[in-house]
């Protein structure tokens, strides 16, 4: 399967009454924009209104709390729609053109549950932490109808669909826009891979999806991933968001939609592609609370990697406690096939960094990459201007009472900072 | 994925009223509401249990919330011993180690915090054993009148 990506660089984002590109500018019209999103009826039902703001790299910013973080995105050629079995019908993507809106997303924010977290910071030194800090962000910040506090299962899913129909009528500004940029992307069937390059090692990346309930479930082509045995897709299909995020705790470690769509397992290994590996496919699977289910798709997991042949395998798990063990069962059961295992992970380790870091090991997972340790303590500044509330920083996932002090500085673990963590890699801190 | 062992089976240990007042009378499972007792010792009874031969259904550190933020905690043994599992055992262990590592924060949560922390346990352990959580909630909601 072969995907071609066209970058489209975004510079600066202006609110218009036209929607345009130009000049690396994005003009957008936020009244165009909602409309779009309130064309769903549980929006409609859920989400009384909607309000935009405009945040640029460098400025005295902060926001909070942050639900999604989404890249515009438009198929220009090839079947299927963007974030296929949601926002468009059911059909494989992952092949064609597609435009990416590049250096800029569309970030959700606002209330779902009391102790919301996920601040992304403009500037300063939170603003080290995020990468989200580093691109012009369209913020959409909802406000929940009457009696939600009854009804955030349904709050929770208005809001999600609402942020992808936004970066959904975003992207389409894009069609007609002709690339900065473009590269391909392809992977091979088995026997033509095998062919092809009969002496790289085949390597698959299997990625792991938080599934564990409300807050904390992730989508392909719209299936809560629960409810899925392990399976496999072509890493292009998850660059046309065939994989989404409903996961809004740990910002410091969930992967929110941009994650998966700009997946750097994937990009990493599409650029060993060839010339030092041979990139077979993603596996994908969950992390249950069930143990039988864990046990089950870990076996699943294990036995897709021997069916395929493989000789290596990366896997990236998302979320804390819970996911460690499934990851453990991953590596141990992926390495007794006689597979090579690299584990991506998170720490854990106490502000101090002396505790041990996750809540399970195992001798087998020997290659361990780390995301940084998100108890680390870190201050945060004042910033001149909020987008969002500060009403959840004293109970966020990593602040405490007294975090948000009367001066407006944040004392706070690196849990709050959204994307900090990540443990696809996707951000600058590790350890050697 | 809901391929459940027997629910007849499952003893749901829990300091969550919610998870009571939307999953009692509902299954086939027992519960076991216990709202005096602390998430650590929610941990220790399971635990101990599991030591006594107890089969341990659901992941003790379920969710992303940290065991040092939210004070509910709802898991699932079972009703009777079937023999002392090594793995369970040291899942618990490590459960506790895990629990224990976290620097204990004194707060007091207002009342829509508490309720929500209530409701992320519930749904957690409503989605593992495929129990229809807003269904369950709707009914509660129907009952009290809301």
């Amino acid at each position: 399967m072969k995907l071609e990506l066209g970058y489209i660089q975004i510079k600066d984002i202006q609110f218009s009454k036209e929607c345009k590109v130009e000049n690396g500018t994005l003009y957008v019209d936020p009244d165009a924009v909602k409309a779009f999103m309130y064309e769903d009826d549980d929006v409609k039902a859920w989400v009384k209104d909607f309000s935009f703001d405009i945040a640029k790299p460098g400025e005295s910013v902060r926001i909070t709390p942050v639900k999604d973080v989404i890249e515009p995105r438009v198929k220009v050629e090839g079947p299927g729609g963007v974030f296929p079995g949601v926002i468009n019908k059911v059909e494989t993507v992952g092949s064609g053109k597609t435009h990416v809106l590049r250096g800029m997303a569309v970030v959700t924010a606002g209330k779902i549950v009391g102790f919301q977290e996920g601040i992304i910071d403009m500037s300063g030194p939170g603003a080290d932490y995020t990468p989200f800090s580093k691109l012009n962000n369209l913020v959409v910040v909802a406000e929940p109808a009457e009696g939600y506090q009854d009804h955030k299962h349904e709050y929770e899913h208005a809001v999600r669909i609402a942020g992808l129909r936004a970066a959904t009528y975003i992207g389409e500004i894009g069609r007609n826009v002709t690339p900065d940029e473009t590269a391909e992307f392809e992977t091979l069937g088995i026997k033509e891979g095998i062919e092809k390059y009969p002496n790289l090692p085949r390597v698959a990346y299997v990625h792991m999806l938080q599934s564990q309930g409300l807050l904390h479930d992730t989508y392909v082509y719209g299936v809560d991933a629960k409810r899925s045995l392990t399976t496999i897709i072509n890493p292009t299909e998850t660059m046309d968001g065939a994989i989404i995020s409903g996961n809004c705790v740990s910002a410091c470690d969930k992967n929110t939609t941009y994650h998966h769509q700009n997946n750097p397992v994937v990009a990493n290994l599409f650029a060993a592609h060839g010339k030092t590996l041979n990139y077979v496919c993603n596996i994908i699977t969950n992390e249950n609370v069930y143990l039988a289910d864990k046990q089950r798709s870990s076996d699943w997991t294990s036995k897709l990697c021997r069916l395929l042949d493989l000789d290596g395998a990366l896997v990236s798990q998302e979320g804390f406690g819970n996911p460690d063990t499934d990851l453990i069962m991953n590596c141990k059961k992926i390495e007794l096939q006689g597979v090579k295992t690299v584990i991506i992970t998170d720490e854990y380790a106490g502000q101090d960094g002396k505790s041990q870091s996750l809540a399970d090991a195992d001798p087998l997972a020997d290659a361990v990459v780390t995301g940084g340790n998100a108890n680390e303590v870190i201050i945060l500044p004042k910033m001149d201007k909020v987008i969002g509330t500060l009403d959840y920083v004293d109970v966020i996932a990593g602040g405490h009472a007294g975090s948000l002090r009367p001066d407006g500085t944040i004392e706070a673990e690196l849990q709050v900072i959204t994307g900090a963590t990540n443990e696809m890699g996707f951000n600058r801190l590790s350890a050697r | 994925m809901a391929t459940m062992g027997n629910p007849r089976d499952y003893l749901i240990l829990t300091n969550n009223p919610l998870v009571h007042r939307c999953m009692e009378g509902q299954g086939l499972y027992t519960i076991r509401l216990e709202e005096d007792k602390s998430f650590r010792e929610i941990l220790v009874e399971a635990r101990d249990m599991v030591y006594a031969g107890h089969t341990l259904y659901t992941h003790p550190l379920a969710g992303s919330v940290k065991p040092n933020e939210t004070p509910y905690k709802s898991l699932i043994v079972s009703m009777v011993p079937h023999g002392f599992d090594a793995q369970y055992g040291e899942l618990m262990a490590n459960a506790l180690a895990v629990f224990d590592k976290f620097k204990p924060i004194v707060r007091e949560l207002p009342d829509r915090v508490l309720r929500d922390f209530q409701l992320i346990d519930y749904t957690l352990l409503a989605g593992a054993i495929g129990f229809d959580a807003e269904a369950g909630l709707r009914r509660v909601q129907e009952a009290e009148g809301r």
